[in-house]
């Protein structure tokens, strides 16, 4: 189910709302779990079985490393855990990604399993990890109540896209929040941004990127605008389905971390990983990175560290190469920066420039099916495709477009989260809210009832 | 006071949230969209089978956009977005010219225009080569032939579907007839032309074909009764106004019966019957028919025509059927040609083949 979709909105998210808040406290987590489900039932009708052996396993596991003394049982079954969690992920993820390459470089017929990838797999296999890691590393303590583990691990809120919630971070939360009416209006106000930023925004940028793939006469200007639209695309859905987790988590008394800060306007390729995707970024740092020795060993195993990590980072999105050569180019900026100071010296304006070059043409490796458009789509914003600079069709996109690509930058950067605080506590500001509000409820209810363009982009990872 | 009107105001936003769920829980489903000219989506059969395939869901998806309270006030509230605040020059592939509704056609769909092609080279290979026919071909521009070229929208390569017609279709000869059409000969909120506008047209296609051309003067414009909103009206989803359709009448059209699936009940030329229907362009030969044939007792010739067509032949045949004793009309999109041959005697006829650039350019629809 999706968020931005008039099923949860209107039929969903009401009878969650008016059970959870009727029900005594002792059976908050039993709704959260029981909705949470049928949740992720309605897209994944079987795979919701898998979530459910995934809660029970991953429960075993933590009671296991947590009451057991003996370190070699509790490296057992921490071993049992991360072992399971990886193979589901290697059987649903990567296997025909590796059949695949096996296939091509051995010239082996080997068929492929063709399994549907079970919906946020990826981010609830990392949140159980964290829990049985952090269980056995003496960080959390065991959660003993099924239906509070259950509810954790299936959380509808951030189940299919995140943001990556760790145990530690929620483990008091699930057995004491406090609800109110601050919490609710606060929690809706930024699922309506979250909503707002997906269906009006977002959902127009995706629509102009599948335009310029079915377009017969591209141009340069059009392959630049395709490249920015989709680097401001997959922010705003991205960071508009964070606001929507995080602010559904208020609304139930959850405090979720948040997931992105601005990500655009960072001076360096480092800095735009301490603002983009910060919960994935944080769990690669704290379980893979840290664990491998971070930055206290020498040189070449740094090296090899920051490589390991970058091309994990790269498959965890997806299992292809263009996925893998997107994390490794990350990889070399941030060991760039690291070598050469003088990138750290240049004026701001060009510190920022040069971060939106790299995550831009990232994002078109990113975005390609394969490699070969990767080149084609890079070539052809260099001028190398033979097309024309600018086309009719290119300005009448451009024109079209105009106003939401103006929006989505501006809106990109801090400048309206600025102007709103300074009015936060005046009159006005508060009229000013409640009248977007009400606009970002109809209009976005408006762009969904027309039926429009409305994927999730982070539904595969 | 701040926290006060922003508790106030939240809450009345949450009451109207609650509000559209409410009634969206409630509300008794409709049958039709008479702004989008279609079935709407009904509550989809539950069971196990459906629920596991994910069909029920995606069917329930359906249903709640189909049903949803003031559907038709919320697409006209996003069209407004669409086009005033976000200033998009088109909503849904419709845009607005010169008070024209229009979709855009972009880009040429190059293999259904060769599937189409190879559709109309089969008829010809099946039913006419060997008949003596002389075979014409002529291609209808859609509306966006005109204003795009005017304002800059994205547009199919309409030469290029021309040229490939031409060259794709060798033995018959080719009528242009862009000439003789601009963007006024066409509803504001319709696919279709004019057909009070189209005696040029009937004009060059009846002196190709060696006809006697439609003599206006001859014909009387005749207003329909109820007000015509055009196809792009619902999918435009704006307050456009509703236009006046006119029928081109004439002696010899009122003497000319028209035939369809049943011989026994013949029609006429214009079919008022159609006047309570949802698409008032139907009353041009009873709108979409697969086979028909028009008889023309006081026909200045024994000459017959068979017209391959779609619904733009409707209203342009009544202005060139004078010289011809029996026009049969066949729409392949609603028959398969294999069939044709049970229901139609070639024999020698002139035959055209009349298609919009619509049709060409839009998937596998001919049989």
């Amino acid at each position: 189910m999706l968020f931005s979709g008039i099923p949860f909105l209107f039929y969903f998210l009401p009878v969650v709302l008016i059970a959870y808040f009727l029900v005594p406290q002792r059976f908050k987590n039993t709704v959260l779990l029981v909705f949470s489900l049928i949740f992720y039932a309605w897209g994944e009708p079987v795979y919701v079985f898998l979530m459910v052996a995934t809660i029970g396993l991953f429960y075993g596991c933590g009671i296991a490393i947590g009451k057991s003394t003996d370190i070699t049982k509790k490296k057992f079954w921490l071993t049992v855990s991360v072992v399971t969690s990886l193979a589901l992920l290697a059987v649903f993820k990567y296997a025909d990604f590796l059949l695949e390459n096996i296939n091509r470089f051995t010239g082996a017929e080997i068929p492929l399993l063709g399994l549907a990838l079970p919906i946020g797999i990826s981010f609830y296999t990392f949140q159980c990890l964290s829990y049985t890691i952090d269980v056995y590393r003496g960080d959390a303590q065991i959660q003993k109540n099924i239906v509070s583990f259950g509810a954790y691990v299936s959380l509808f809120p951030q189940l299919i896209a995140g943001p990556i919630v760790r145990y530690v971070d929620v483990a008091r939360q699930l057995e004491n929040r406090s609800h109110s009416w601050e919490n609710v209006t606060l929690g809706l106000r930024r699922f309506l941004v979250g909503l707002a930023k997906k269906v009006i925004v977002a959902n127009q940028l995706g629509e102009l990127t599948e335009l310029f793939r079915s377009a017969q006469e591209k141009s340069v200007l059009f392959y630049w605008i395709y490249a920015i639209a989709f680097a401001l695309h997959i922010y705003f859905d991205f960071s508009g389905y964070s606001d929507m987790a995080i602010g559904l988590g208020r609304v139930f008394g959850f405090r979720f971390v948040e997931n992105f800060n601005y990500p655009y306007i960072s001076k360096s390729v480092s800095e735009f990983w301490r603002r983009w995707h910060i919960s994935l970024g944080s769990w690669f740092r704290d379980y893979v990175y840290i664990p491998l020795g971070g930055n206290r060993v020498s040189k070449g195993r740094w090296v090899f560290n920051i490589l390991v990590v970058w091309m994990l980072t790269g498959l965890w999105h997806g299992a292809a190469w263009n996925f893998v050569l997107w994390g490794l180019l990350y990889a070399v900026f941030l060991l760039l920066e690291k070598w050469v100071p003088a990138l750290q010296k240049m004026p701001t304006v060009l510190r920022r420039t040069y971060v939106l070059l790299v995550v831009v043409l990232g994002f078109v490796l990113f975005n390609a099916a394969d490699l070969n458009q990767a080149v084609s789509d890079i070539g052809g914003m260099f001028g190398m495709s033979g097309v024309p600079l600018v086309t009719g069709t290119t300005l009448y996109y451009l024109k079209s477009y105009s106003i939401i690509l103006l929006a989505a930058l501006v809106g990109s950067t801090p400048i309206v989260r600025t102007a709103a605080q300074k009015l936060e506590n005046r009159p006005v500001g508060a009229v000013l809210e409640i009248v977007m509000m009400a606009a970002f409820l109809l209009v976005c209810t408006a762009y969904l009832v027309d039926g429009s363009f409305n994927p999730f982009l982070y539904f595969r990872f | 006071m701040t926290k006060k009107i922003r508790a106030l105001g939240i809450g009345a936003v949450v009451v109207l949230w609650a509000a559209l769920a409410a009634f969206a829980w409630i509300k008794q489903p409709d049958a039709f969209s008479d702004a989008e000219r279609r079935k709407l989506a009904q509550f989809p059969e539950l069971s196990t089978k459906e629920l596991l395939s994910g069909e029920f869901v995606s069917d329930f998806e359906e249903y709640t956009l189909d049903q949803f309270p003031g559907r038709d006030l919320f697409r006209r509230l996003k069209a407004m977005v669409h086009y005033n605040v976000l200033q998009q020059q088109d909503n849904n592939g419709i845009y607005i010219e010169n008070g024209y509704a229009a979709k855009l056609e972009y880009p040429l769909d190059t293999e259904a225009l060769n599937y189409a092609i190879g559709r109309l080279n089969n008829v010809y290979k099946t039913y006419l080569e060997q008949s003596g026919s002389k075979v014409y071909v002529s291609v209808v521009p859609d509306k966006g032939y005109y204003l795009t070229q005017e304002n800059g929208y994205p547009a199919m390569d309409y030469e290029k579907m021309f040229s490939a017609v031409k060259q794709g279709l060798p033995f018959a000869t080719y009528v242009d007839i862009t000439h003789t059409l601009g963007y006024g000969n066409y509803y504001f909120t319709d696919t279709h032309w004019r057909q009070e506008e189209l005696f040029l047209t009937a004009k060059t296609i009846s002196q190709a074909l060696g006809a006697t051309p439609p003599n206006p003067s001859e014909f009387t414009k005749t207003a329909l009764s109820r007000p015509f909103y055009g196809v792009y009206y619902g999918q435009a989803a704006l307050d456009l106004e509703p236009e006046t359709i006119y029928i081109m009448e004439s002696d010899l059209l009122k003497e000319c019966k028209v035939y369809g699936y049943d011989p026994s009940k013949p029609t006429s030329v214009y079919d008022m019957n159609k006047l309570t229907g949802k698409d008032l362009y139907e009353v041009f030969l009873s709108g979409a028919q697969s086979l028909l044939r028009i008889e023309n007792p006081n026909a200045k010739t024994d000459k017959e025509l068979i017209v391959f067509r779609d619904s733009f032949g409707s209203s342009l045949v009544p202005l060139i059927v004078q010289d011809y004793k029996t026009v049969t009309l066949v729409d392949i999109r609603y028959m398969d040609s294999r069939m044709l041959g049970q229901f139609v005697e070639f024999k020698g006829q002139d035959v055209l083949m009349l298609y919009s650039t619509l049709v060409l350019n839009s998937g596998k629809t001919l049989k």
